[in-house]
């Protein structure tokens, strides 16, 4: 988090992470057609010929009200095992994480090495997983021989971070993935920073803000509920 | 990986850049141009500083003729320091005295604003003739060049100005997000490459470190074979000489059952002693202590020499052993005692895996080759060319298949391990043959021979290939030299 206290200004940044074409630039471009164009800039993409991220995407957007002014980064990371600096690289200064995981069976064991990559670039960051604000989301819910949503609901319980089920090709799920990622990762830096003190609103009301600018149509609140299990915000 | 936190250069990516700083000036002086050109108005672009980045400097006649009155020079002067300090939130129209008028608007970019956009003076398009405060101020003026010059200032309507300014934000914004993009794409990639040497430099540390141990165990291994082997050999010296003492009835006579079992521990004592003696210069070959004496020799010779030793055992096997070598006068500088122990290995070994009705072929040939990278730069000139023997022993034994041909110069390889308990043999050898054949500069290989057996091919370089190449001539690299270049000495074991 950046604080220009003069300014009312915080940045926030949140960062996608998971395995290779588990479609973290999916949910990113997702995010920037649902978000209004005037709370959003360009999404800057760092692509390969074949479509493949090479470095990182990114796309800013901003929320401004009362004086006080949010930006938040949405970056995502490379998925590609080659791509190993890069992603520390990215992850350096992480405010939140959310974890997009492919939900094809076949896929599991890539989830998982994956996300053993981030707790251990985490570690080599000197931070441990579990002080980062963190979300999962198990995206590519159209696709055939997929986990059940009985199982990863069973899953949700039972772990300690707000499940997601998405197909961000689609927009399905994107907007709710990402409140909840914002929800969890303001409601930490509140308590770590006392954010609502610095920008001089709730967090709820930064948050009602945000989904306002940015055109939802829902409230936030139900967005983050829409969470498999049932949502500890 | 480090047991400490990394830190990270600092991100561009992360950083609130000075994009402005970023933009080449010509470009945006060249986008003020373009739009001067099809509009006549002109355009300049502050950053949030208030320095111009992108400028038009162009004067309306109107403007200049103005600024030769007095009053008129005062009154353009407050209008342009009121212009320029002009900041506004979002697009104002900011007038003249004369009735022209400016329009201002902040550039943005990513919700930050960066600087402003200034377009003007231009005529709006209601204007018909100078304001009262601009009739004052230009009374000392001729009224009639100045209405004429004042009809030829570019007119137009603030939308039209609106729109001019939307295109030029939106071309401004494009340019910002492509340095931007420029900035953070390059840093990132530094930083990726940084990161990567950080992270092979770690990994290289922990392999050589690894390796060194690894050459250490190795050292410690080959000097432990080394002493063993030594150890063994005294008590072994006593068998085999007091078996053959007893064998040869030097003690009396033995009843032949007993001279039977005395022959048994002799001949197992001396495989025991071929096998400690092959462990031994494995060892030494290994550590780089085996010493060898170089002296000028003909391969014919020392290859016609192992034949008549190996010729009675193959005529007892019954396998035909041909000696078919032409270059009699090809000189090497070997060390012939060893070399001659690796050619009797080889073609002992291609006996003893050669059927009776079998041949076991040897033969020569001379082999020259251009030594060097073929893409070298200079290859012509710096190639250096050297001689070979090529000496082959061809058997029409059972052959080795393909995969196993380099592993049977392993110490205690066997193709297959049923052959050694009909063939007996220490497996040690061929590993040694190898360790002397590279030692003396050479290469041995193998090929398969038709219809069926194996063909061992050895190289030895030319006694004037050595000459000038010495003293590259050495196996391992911490080795003291491994020959003995002087005429006289004898094999130091």
């Amino acid at each position: 988090m950046q604080l220009n206290f003069a300014a009312k200004e915080v940045v926030l940044k949140l960062v996608y992470y998971g395995p290779a074409l588990s479609g973290k630039t999916s949910n990113l471009k997702a995010l920037h057609d649902r978000v209004d164009a005037s709370a959003r800039g360009r999404l800057m993409t760092l692509a390969t010929r074949d479509d493949r991220t090479l470095f990182f995407d990114m796309l800013p957007l901003a929320i401004r009200g009362d004086g006080m002014s949010l930006r938040i980064k949405v970056f995502t990371v490379p998925g590609q095992v080659v791509h190993a600096s890069t992603r520390r690289f990215v992850l350096q200064g992480a405010d939140g994480v959310a974890f997009i995981a492919d939900s094809q069976i076949a896929e599991t064991e890539n989830n998982a090495a994956s996300f053993r990559d981030l707790r251990d670039n985490l570690r080599e960051l000197g931070r441990a997983i579990r002080d980062v604000p963190l979300i999962i989301q198990f995206n590519k819910r159209d696709m055939p021989d997929i986990r059940s949503e009985q199982e990863l609901r069973t899953l949700a319980q039972k772990g300690r971070e707000p499940v997601y089920a998405a197909t961000a090709v689609n927009g399905a799920g994107v907007l709710e993935t990402f409140f909840g990622l914002l929800s969890s990762t303001c409601t930490k830096l509140d308590e770590e920073h006392q954010l609502s003190q610095k920008l001089g609103l709730t967090m709820t009301k930064l948050l009602e803000t945000a989904a306002w600018q940015f055109g939802c149509e829902q409230p936030y609140q139900d967005l983050v509920k829409a969470c498999l299990h049932g949502a500890k915000p | 990986m480090s047991d400490g936190p990394v830190t990270l250069v600092p991100a561009a990516i992360d950083a609130a850049l000075p994009i402005e700083e970023l933009v080449d000036r010509d470009l945006l002086d060249e986008l003020c141009q373009s739009l001067f050109a099809l509009f006549g108005i002109p355009i300049r672009l502050f950053s949030a500083g208030g320095s111009t980045y992108g400028v038009v400097a162009h004067e309306h006649e109107f403007c200049t003729f103005v600024n030769t009155s007095k009053d008129g020079r005062t009154q353009c002067r407050a209008t342009v320091d009121a212009v320029k300090a002009n900041s506004p939130p979002s697009a104002v129209v900011h007038p003249c005295f004369t009735g022209l008028a400016y329009h201002i608007e902040p550039v943005e970019y990513e919700a930050r604003v960066y600087g402003r956009v200034v377009i003007g003076p231009f005529a709006p398009a209601t204007l018909r003739e100078l304001t009262t405060e601009g009739r004052t101020a230009l009374a000392v003026l001729d009224g009639d060049k100045t209405a004429a010059l004042l009809a030829k200032v570019p007119r137009a309507k603030p939308e039209t100005v609106a729109r001019v300014a939307a295109h030029l934000r939106t071309a401004l914004d494009i340019i910002l997000f492509n340095a931007h993009k420029t900035a953070v794409t390059s840093s990132t990639h530094l930083m990726s490459v940084r990161e990567n040497f950080r992270e092979l430099t770690e990994k290289n540390e922990k392999l050589q470190a690894a390796y060194n141990q690894l050459k250490e165990a190795d050292r410690l291994k080959s000097s432990f074979l080394a002493t063993v082997s030594h150890e063994l050999k005294t008590p072994l010296t006593s068998i085999l000489g007091y078996s053959e003492m007893l064998s040869e009835g030097i003690a009396g006579p033995l009843a032949e059952e007993q001279a039977e079992f005395v022959r048994t521990i002799h001949e197992k004592g001396t495989h025991l002693l071929a096998m400690i003696t092959g462990l031994l210069d494995l060892s030494k070959l290994e550590i780089g202590t085996m010493r060898m004496r170089r002296e000028n020799a003909r391969i014919a010779d020392i290859l016609r020499d192992v034949c008549s030793t190996l010729v009675p055992h193959a005529k007892k096997k019954g396998v035909e052993l041909v000696f078919d070598c032409k270059e009699e006068a090809f000189a090497v500088r070997v060390d012939p005692v060893r070399l001659q122990q690796v050619f009797t290995n080889i073609v002992e070994n291609a006996v003893k895996f050669t059927e009776a009705g079998g041949s076991v072929r040897i033969t020569d040939r001379i082999v020259e080759e251009e030594d060097g990278t073929d893409d070298e730069i200079g290859f012509a000139i710096m190639a250096s060319k050297t001689s070979y023997v090529e000496i082959r022993v061809a058997d029409t034994g059972v052959g080795i298949p393909e995969a196993e041909r380099d592993r049977v110069f392993d110490a205690f390889y066997q193709v297959d391990s049923s052959s050694t308990r009909e063939h007996g043999g220490t497996g040690l050898g061929l590993a040694i043959a190898k360790r002397v054949v590279l030692a003396h500069g050479g290469s041995i290989a193998i090929e398969g021979n038709t219809p069926r057996g194996t063909v061992f091919v050895v190289r030895i370089p030319s006694a004037e290939t050595v000459r000038a190449s010495i003293p590259t001539v050495s196996l391992f690299e911490e080795s003291s030299p491994l020959f003995d270049e002087t005429a006289s000495g004898s094999d130091r074991r």
